[in-house]
């Protein structure tokens, strides 16, 4: 009886231990998605960080044509053909946002007044925030109507509807907030990284499984690639830094890099591209090198034309393993492509991944809760779906060969 | 037959192009780690030597120092070295017993379907990025931290201390112990277990005395390689350390200061001394990892040796 408690009492303990794991998880997910699920939108994921004022006026070649009607939200007003609608902003202030812009609405025919950018056609874009407007009242004379005059988005349109018999110009202020920036920087240095560490990768796995034997240099080449992966990622970031910065100088870059970031991941994803690259060659069976052996192929014709054909799972999964890495690499890139957010990034230009996209706005004076779980749920589903996949190709994987 | 020859001549020609182009790239792939230890080591030194353009840093009071100080050009790791040690360790206590038994659990305990279910839990565990446990430190373990701190009247600096960066880690190397202590109990010979059991030992007991005593020297290896994960994490934890400017910390509730987040945090200019010792304070690390690995190695072959 009491042998009996006594392992009741232990086995509940692995119990307790596994709800302990599941409740971390959990915990996570119940977070990201509290502080920064209703932050995800299409805004989000297509416009830029940073926020930016701008002052446009009508076009003097804009003649008035009756704008189209609108169904969607927030308030329209069907002579002027724009929607405005009442926000709330990431500091918590009420604030009016364009919604819609009709194209034949005078707003859709602005122009830049801001100096320095040469009258250069500007788009209201949807969720600016409306600071003020000069329209013509019925006298045909410049009217200013501040933010206060405007009370609140239904306001506005009454008094553009009531009073206005023309538009004269308008300040407006971008949304920003968003991660189209770091987006692309994100693509970029998934393409840079893979680009470069695939072929090499694959190269050292046939290397090692194909060709290499038991002599002590080649077990001193897998003791390297086996001790690169203990490596922390920080310390990557460091060589980077010193190695490789001076081969993209070669290439223009002055400053770190997204092009630098890229070469420094591809050295992280070496030994995860060698490693399941490799576990897949083991599987081949030795009867298909053997059979193309015999048939008279070369050694490197078999190693193409068969082996590598046979390895295309284990090499796919190196290739999504290698993707999740980069998505969620962070320590390496704050030495080598800085953490200065971009709107506009280019190769060798300075901008930040997702995920240190995070780092950058977590570190500063006020950290934004907000933003920062809502990138870390993109990143967290991206990187469950590649984890999924995985699994998926490593089942159909294991079937093959049986 | 003569341009059969020169065909076979040149098929030759290609496997050996091929045989030495993946000979060099397995080379190349193995020599980074010389590389990375190389150039951290000859930037890292570089200030500790006459003539360093920023002023010759003394080598022994950066290494024993117990202030680290940007503003004023005080650079002591000793202190630092010690709080990461710290963190790493108890980390490592906390998740130890925990991970140990959810491996347990899933490995031998658990009906399949759930066992396979948790299997996903801990793989999901593992891919989640380091940034995002930052997210998650800062905004819930802070937290919690902050009213246990308070419900003990103690204040805290936001929650940004000492217990929570090992909380943190504990987390962070959950997965990687957990998955090595199931690899380990897996490999367990079936025969050992079946002896137990015919000697009248339950089941349970099989598996606390015959099967983790069996699979100690892999938990071990485990062990080792998620207390590098701890010595190395960097991004999570200068979310949550606090940056305490002397040290070392041996109060819970106190902000710390590991290695990796000495390295991270203020980070601003590319050259000159602040950013040049930083390479100094990598290179500290490095020896800290390679040199705990290789004790712990020892003491694992020991403990090996037992069985």
């Amino acid at each position: 009886m009491t042998r009996k408690r006594k392992d009741g009492a232990l086995n509940f303990l692995t119990y307790l231990s596994s709800a302990i794991g599941v409740l971390i998880l959990g915990s996570i997910l119940l977070y990201l998605v509290v502080t920064g699920a209703s932050s995800i939108n299409w805004h989000l994921l297509s416009s830029d960080y940073y926020a930016e004022t701008g002052n446009a006026a009508v076009s003097e070649t804009y003649t008035y044509t009756a704008p189209g009607s609108y169904s969607g939200e927030g308030y329209y007003s069907d002579t002027w053909g724009i929607a405005f609608n009442d926000v709330s902003t990431a500091h918590g202030d009420d604030e009016i946002a364009v919604v819609y812009v009709d194209p034949n609405s005078p707003f859709a025919s602005l122009y830049s007044t801001v100096a320095g950018d040469d009258n250069a056609a500007v788009t209201l874009s949807e969720g600016s925030i409306v600071s003020n407007i000069y329209y013509l009242d019925a006298n045909g004379e410049s009217v200013f109507l501040s933010r206060g005059g405007m009370e609140n988005a239904e306001n506005l349109v009454n008094i553009l509807e009531e009073n206005a018999t023309g538009i004269v110009s308008i300040n407006y202020e971008t949304l920003g907030g968003g991660i189209r920036g770091s987006i692309v920087v994100t693509l970029y240095l998934i393409l840079i990284s893979l680009l470069i560490s695939l072929p090499i990768g694959i190269g050292a796995a046939i290397y090692l499984h194909e060709y290499a034997a038991k002599t002590k240099i080649n077990s001193l080449i897998r003791q390297g690639i086996d001790t690169l992966t203990g490596v922390p990622s920080i310390v990557y970031g460091l060589m980077g830094v010193t190695v490789l910065f001076p081969v993209t100088q070669m290439v223009g870059a002055n400053s770190t890099s997204v092009l630098l970031g890229g070469l420094t991941l591809a050295i992280i994803l070496l030994p995860t591209i060698i490693s399941s690259t490799e576990e897949a060659l083991i599987v081949v069976p030795q009867s298909l090198r053997d059979g193309s052996l015999s048939l008279g192929a070369t050694k490197s014709q078999t190693i193409f034309k068969v082996v590598l054909p046979c390895a295309v799972n284990g090499i796919l999964t190196g290739v999504l393993l290698g993707i999740g890495r980069v998505i969620g690499e962070s320590a390496a890139l704050v030495y080598t492509t800085s953490t200065v957010i971009s709107d506009n990034p280019t190769l060798l230009s300075q901008g930040t991944s997702l995920a240190l996209m995070i780092w950058s706005i977590m570190s500063g004076e006020q950290p934004n809760y907000e933003l920062a779980s809502a990138i870390s749920l993109i990143i967290l589903v991206i990187v469950f779906v590649i984890n999924f996949v995985v699994k998926l190709i490593g089942k159909r994987f294991a079937r093959s060969f049986m | 037959m003569f341009a059969n020859s020169k065909r076979i001549k040149r098929n030759k020609t290609i496997d050996k192009v091929f045989r030495y182009l993946f000979m060099g790239m397995a080379v190349l792939s193995a020599s980074f780690i010389i590389i990375i230890v190389a150039f951290v080591c000859i930037k890292g030194i570089s200030p500790f030597l006459p003539g360093y353009e920023f002023g010759q840093v003394d080598l022994w009071s950066f290494l024993t120092g117990s202030v680290y100080r940007q503003d004023t050009a005080t650079y002591g790791v000793g202190f630092i070295i010690i709080n990461t040690l710290i963190c790493s360790f108890l980390a490592l206590l906390l998740s130890f017993p925990i991970s140990v038994l959810t491996s347990l659990f899933i490995a031998k305990i658990a009906p399949k379907k759930l066992g396979a279910a948790m299997q996903s839990v801990i793989e999901l565990l593992a891919s989640v990025p380091s940034v995002v446990y930052g997210i998650f430190a800062s905004g819930v373990i802070t937290a919690m931290v902050r009213s246990l701190a308070a419900s003990l009247g103690i204040a805290t600096f936001g929650g940004s201390s000492l217990l929570a960066v090992i909380i943190l880690l504990a987390i962070m190397i959950f997965p990687t112990l957990t998955s090595m202590s199931i690899t380990a109990i897996k490999a367990v010979d079936k025969d050992l277990e079946s002896a137990s059991l015919a000697l009248g030992a339950t089941k349970t007991q099989t598996n606390f005395k015959v099967v983790l005593t069996a699979a100690k020297s892999g938990i071990f290896a485990g062990a080792i390689l998620g207390l590098g994960r701890a010595f190395g994490e960097a991004t999570a934890v200068s979310m949550v350390a606090g940056n305490k400017l002397f040290g070392p910390t041996f109060d819970l509730f106190d902000i710390t200061r590991t290695l990796t987040s000495t390295m991270l945090t203020g980070l601003k200019e590319t050259s000159g001394l602040d950013y040049d010792i930083r390479f100094s304070v990598g290179l500290v690390l490095i020896v800290v990892i390679f040199a705990s690995n290789w004790i712990l190695n020892q003491v694992k072959k020991r403990i090996g040796n037992q069985v």
